[in-house]
C-alpha cells in the first residue's frame, strides 16, 4: 500500500468517524429515553374524522410522489446519456455551457414532472385543500421556476469554478461553500419573507409571549402569514437564525380553538428553543459533503466537473444521492418534530388539545394519521398523527395528567 | 432570396423636404384620409364576396382585384407621404408609376383553394407584424409601430434640417411595403406570403460605420428545447445584464469625463464598454431568437454567430461628447419603437422554430437589422463612436463610403465637416 493510499485511508476513517460523531451530536434529544408510547387504535382515537377520505386522499399523492421520483431518475439518466449533445448549442465557454446544460436538465425534469403536478393539483382541488385556480397553478409559479434556473446556474458556477481551479479536490471547498450558503439563506430568509403581519388581538400576542418565555426564547416574535386565498390547509413554521428567528402561523390555523393554537405556537417555539434549524443545516452538511465527493468521482469519466459535458451526469448523481439520503433526512426531521411536540406538551401541559389538533389536521387537511410503514419510514418528515397522539398520551401518563 | 411578386419600388431622391409642407403634412393629408377610409370600408365589405368567388373559381374576380390593387397602391402612396419617404403630394388613386414610392402587383394568378379557404387565419401572423410596423398609419389606425415613430421623428428631423434622414426613409419604405404585401395576401391579390426580410425592399447601401453587424450568414437551425425554454434560459442573462448595465453606466460617466477632457475615450474604458455592447447584442440575439446558441457572459468578440465589430477609439468632437445624452434621445426613441417589431418577430419566430426547428430567414434578418441599429445606438450613447446610428435596414451586401451618404439626423453637430 502506497503512502498516499494509506494517507487517504486515514483521512477517510477520520471523516467517517467525524460524520458519526456529528450525527450522534445532532441526534441528541430532550425526549426521555425511557418513554414508552402506547399503541394507538387509530379508528377509536380519530373517531369523528373521515379516516377513509384522508387515507384515500394521501394514497394517490403517495403514488404520484413515487411516480414523479422514478420519472425524475429515468429522465435524468437519459439526459446524462444524451445531454452532452447540447454543448453544440452553446457559444458560452465552459462554465456558461454548464449553465445551459444544467438549466436544460431542470427543464426536462420540469416537463417530465408536470403531469404529476397536474394530477396532484387536481386531486387537492377536488378535495378543497387548495384554493388557487388552474390559471394560477399553471402560470403562477414561473417566477419560482426562474429562481430555480438561477439557483442551478449559481450552484454550477461554484462547482465548476472550484473544479477549474482545484481539479480533483474541488468538492471539499464547493461543499463548504454550499453549507455556508445554506447557513446564510437560513439567516436571511426571514428578512426576505413578505406578507407577514403581527397577530391581531392582544390576547394571542400575550399568550405567544408567555409561551416563548416558558420555552426560553422570549425575544423571538410571532407573525401571521395570509394564505387563505391559496389554501385552506392549516400550517405553521419556524425559521431564521440568531437575530432573524421567527415563528409564523398561517392565518388558516389562527381560527382553531385557542388551546390548539397554543400547542401549535409552543411546538414552533420548541423548534427554536432546541436549535433545530442550525441542526438541520448540520444534517445538510453531513449529506452534502459525501454527495459532492461522489459527484466528483462519478463525473471523472466525462472529464470532471470542469467540463460542461459532465453536468448532466452530475445532475443525475446529485438527484439519486438526494433521493437515497431522503430516509436519513426524513428520520432526522421526524426526530426534531417529536422533540418539538414534547416541548409543546411540557409548555402547555395540555395533551387533550394536542390530540384535538391532530384530529383536526386529519379532518381539515386530510392528513392520513396512519400511513403505510414503508412510506412513512422512507419519506415522511413528520411523525404520523397516530404517533403524535401516542406521544400526548405517554406524556399525560408520565406527568399524571388525565389521559385524553 | 426570391423576389416577392408584390414588388415595392422607391425612386432615389435628394431627400429634400420643404419645411412648410412638412409642418402641415398631417393636415394636408386629411382629404386622403377621408378617401382612404371610405375605400377601406368598401374593401372590408367586399372582402367576403372576393373570398367566396375565389374559393369557387380559384382566381379572384378581375374587377374587384383591380379595386384592391388601386386601394393598396393608394395606401402606400399616402403612407410614404405621411412618413416623408416621398416628397410630392400623392395623387388621389394614382396609377402605377405615379408616385416615387410605388408597388407593382403580379398578374392575376390561380391560387390554392386550401390557401384561400384559410386565408384569414393564415394571414394573422402577418397582420401581427403589420401592427408592429404601424401599417395602419395611412388609415389613421396605427397607435404605435415603426411608421408612427418615423412620422413623429421624421417631422422634427425634416423641420430642423429640411431633409429626411436616408435611413428613416428606407425604414419607412420597408415598414409600409411589408404592410402592402400583407394586405395583398389577405385580399387574395397574391398567394405568396409576405416577406419580412428587409433586404427585399428598396434601400440604400449600408454606410460604412464603426459599429457593424457580422455573422449574417448564420445557419437558420434552432434547437427546439432551447426555443421552448428560451425565456427561462435567458434568466441568468437578464440578471447578469442588469448588473453589467450598472457597472457600464459608471464606466460611461468616467468615459464621458475623459472624452470631454482629452477628446477621446481611454482604451480600457472603450474596451469595457465595447464588450458590454457586444454582450448586449449576443444576449438580445439569443433572447429574440435571431441566433441559436446560448451566449457567453463576457461579450468576447467573435464568440457568437451574430456579432458586432466595433472599431478602436477615435478622436471625438467635444461638443458632441458634451451633448451626447441629448443627441442620442431620438435614436433611443427609435430603438424603443423597433422593440415592438422585435417582440412581434420573436413571438412568431418562437412558434415557427418550435414546429420547424428553423428560424424563418426574413424574420431573422429583420431581427438582425434591429440588433444592428440597437448596437449602433448604444455604441453612440456610450461614446464608442461619434458616428450617429444609421436607422435604415440597408443593403448590407454593399457597404458604401461615408462621404457619399446624406448626413444623418444630427451629424452636422458631431461631424461638422460633412455637408
Amino acid at each position: 500500500v502506497s503512502r498516499r493510499a494509506a494517507a487517504n485511508l486515514v483521512l477517510a476513517v477520520i471523516a467517517v468517524a467525524g460524520a458519526i460523531v456529528g450525527a450522534i451530536l445532532l441526534s441528541k434529544t430532550t425526549i426521555p429515553g425511557d418513554l414508552k408510547t402506547p399503541k394507538i387504535d387509530v379508528a377509536r382515537e380519530f373517531a369523528g374524522t373521515d379516516l377513509g377520505d384522508a387515507a384515500a386522499f394521501e394514497r394517490l399523492l403517495r403514488w404520484t410522489f413515487i411516480g414523479s421520483q422514478v420519472t425524475l431518475v429515468v429522465v435524468l439518466a437519459l439526459y446524462a446519456k444524451h445531454g452532452a449533445r447540447y454543448v453544440r448549442d452553446s457559444a458560452a465557454g465552459p462554465i456558461g455551457t454548464g449553465f445551459l446544460l444544467g438549466m436544460l436538465g431542470l427543464a426536462f425534469v420540469w416537463i417530465a414532472q408536470l403531469p404529476f403536478h397536474v394530477v396532484d393539483y387536481w386531486w387537492a382541488h377536488k378535495h378543497d385543500v387548495v384554493e388557487v385556480g388552474w390559471f394560477d397553478f399553471l402560470f403562477g409559479d414561473w417566477l419560482a421556476l426562474s429562481a430555480q434556473f438561477l439557483f442551478v446556474c449559481f450552484a454550477l458556477l461554484l462547482a465548476m469554478g472550484f473544479a477549474r481551479r482545484l481539479a480533483r479536490t474541488w468538492w471539499l471547498p464547493a461543499a463548504a461553500a454550499f453549507v455556508a450558503l445554506t447557513l446564510l439563506f437560513a439567516y436571511i430568509s426571514p428578512l426576505l419573507a413578505s406578507g407577514l403581519r403581527d397577530p391581531k388581538g392582544p390576547q394571542l400576542r400575550a399568550e405567544a409571549a408567555e409561551i416563548a418565555r416558558k420555552e426560553g426564547v422570549p425575544s423571538i416574535p410571532l407573525k401571521v402569514e395570509e394564505v387563505h386565498e391559496i389554501t385552506d390547509a392549516p400550517n405553521a413554521y419556524a425559521f431564521g437564525l440568531g437575530s432573524t428567528r421567527k415563528v409564523v402561523l398561517w392565518d388558516t390555523i389562527v381560527g382553531f380553538p385557542r388551546p390548539q393554537v397554543r400547542v401549535v405556537i409552543a411546538h414552533e417555539y420548541g423548534h427554536q428553543a432546541h436549535h433545530h434549524i442550525i441542526k438541520s443545516v448540520g444534517w445538510t452538511a453531513l449529506v452534502l459533503i459525501p454527495t459532492a465527493l461522489l459527484v466528483s468521482l462519478l463525473t471523472r469519466r466525462r472529464g470532471g466537473m470542469a467540463r460542461p459535458e459532465a453536468v448532466p451526469v452530475a445532475l443525475l448523481v446529485f438527484i439519486v444521492l438526494t433521493i437515497v439520503a431522503t430516509p436519513l433526512e426524513s428520520a432526522a426531521s421526524r426526530r426534531f418534530e417529536r422533540e418539538a411536540d414534547w416541548s409543546a406538551l411540557r409548555t402547555t401541559r395540555d395533551p387533550a388539545a394536542m390530540k384535538g389538533l391532530f384530529q383536526r389536521f386529519t379532518s381539515e387537511a386530510l392528513a392520513d394519521p396512519d400511513p403505510p410503514g414503508w412510506y412513512h419510514a422512507l419519506f415522511d418528515d413528520h411523525p404520523s398523527g397516530a404517533e403524535r397522539v401516542a406521544m400526548a398520551k405517554a406524556w399525560a401518563a408520565r406527568e399524571g395528567v388525565p389521559v385524553p | 432570396v426570391v423576389e416577392h411578386p408584390v414588388r415595392i419600388t422607391a425612386e432615389e431622391d435628394d431627400l429634400v423636404r420643404p419645411r412648410l409642407g412638412v409642418f402641415f403634412r398631417i393636415v394636408l393629408a386629411i382629404p386622403h384620409y377621408i378617401l382612404l377610409n371610405t375605400l377601406g370600408a368598401v374593401a372590408i365589405m367586399l372582402a367576403p364576396f372576393v373570398w367566396i368567388a375565389t374559393l369557387f373559381t380559384g382566381i379572384p374576380p378581375a374587377a374587384l382585384t383591380d379595386f384592391y390593387r388601386s386601394f393598396l397602391r393608394y395606401t402606400l402612396h399616402v403612407s410614404a407621404y405621411l412618413t416623408y419617404a416621398a416628397r410630392p403630394y400623392p395623387p388621389f388613386l394614382g396609377g402605377p408609376g405615379s408616385y416615387p414610392v410605388d408597388v407593382a402587383f403580379p398578374p392575376y394568378e390561380r391560387q390554392s383553394r386550401w390557401s384561400v379557404g384559410f386565408r384569414f387565419f393564415l394571414a394573422l401572423p402577418a397582420i401581427l407584424l403589420t401592427i408592429a410596423h404601424g401599417s395602419g398609419l395611412a388609415l389613421g389606425m396605427a397607435l404605435g409601430g415603426t411608421l408612427t415613430g418615423i412620422w413623429l421623428l421624421g417631422w422634427f428631423a425634416c423641420l430642423a434640417r429640411g431633409r429626411m434622414a436616408p435611413g428613416m426613409k428606407d425604414l419607412a419604405v420597408y415598414s409600409a411595403g411589408y404592410g402592402i404585401q400583407a394586405f395583398a395576401y389577405l385580399f387574395l391579390l397574391t398567394g405568396r406570403y409576405p416577406d419580412s426580410d428587409p433586404a427585399l425592399y428598396p434601400s440604400a447601401p449600408l454606410p460604412a460605420h464603426p459599429v457593424r453587424m457580422t455573422g449574417l450568414d448564420d445557419a437558420p437551425r434552432r434547437s427546439r428545447m432551447l426555443v421552448f425554454f428560451r425565456l427561462m434560459l435567458s434568466t441568468p442573462h437578464f440578471l447578469w445584464h442588469q448588473l453589467w448595465t450598472i457597472v457600464a453606466l459608471v464606466a460611461w460617466v468616467l468615459a464621458w469625463l475623459c472624452a470631454l477632457a482629452t477628446g477621446r475615450v481611454p482604451w480600457p474604458l472603450h474596451r469595457f464598454l465595447a464588450a458590454y455592447v457586444r454582450y448586449t447584442t449576443h444576449f438580445y440575439a439569443f433572447f429574440y431568437l435571431a441566433s441559436n446558441p446560448f451566449p457567453g457572459f463576457v461579450g468576447t468578440a467573435g464568440s457568437y454567430p451574430l456579432d458586432v465589430a466595433i472599431d478602436p477609439p477615435a478622436p471625438q468632437p467635444r461638443w458632441g461628447v458634451l451633448f451626447r445624452v441629448v443627441l442620442v434621445l431620438p435614436a433611443l426613441l427609435l430603438v424603443q419603437i423597433l422593440m415592438l417589431l422585435q417582440y412581434a418577430t420573436a413571438f412568431l419566430s418562437w412558434w415557427a422554430a418550435l414546429f420547424t426547428g428553423r428560424q424563418p430567414r426574413g424574420m431573422r434578418n429583420a431581427q438582425a437589422y434591429a440588433l444592428r441599429y440597437n448596437a449602433q445606438v448604444w455604441a453612440y450613447g456610450l461614446l464608442l463612436t461619434a458616428r450617429y446610428p444609421y436607422s435604415g435596414p440597408g443593403d448590407w451586401a454593399q457597404p458604401k463610403p461615408v462621404a457619399e451618404l446624406a448626413p444623418a439626423l444630427v451629424s452636422w453637430f458631431t461631424h461638422p465637416e460633412l455637408p
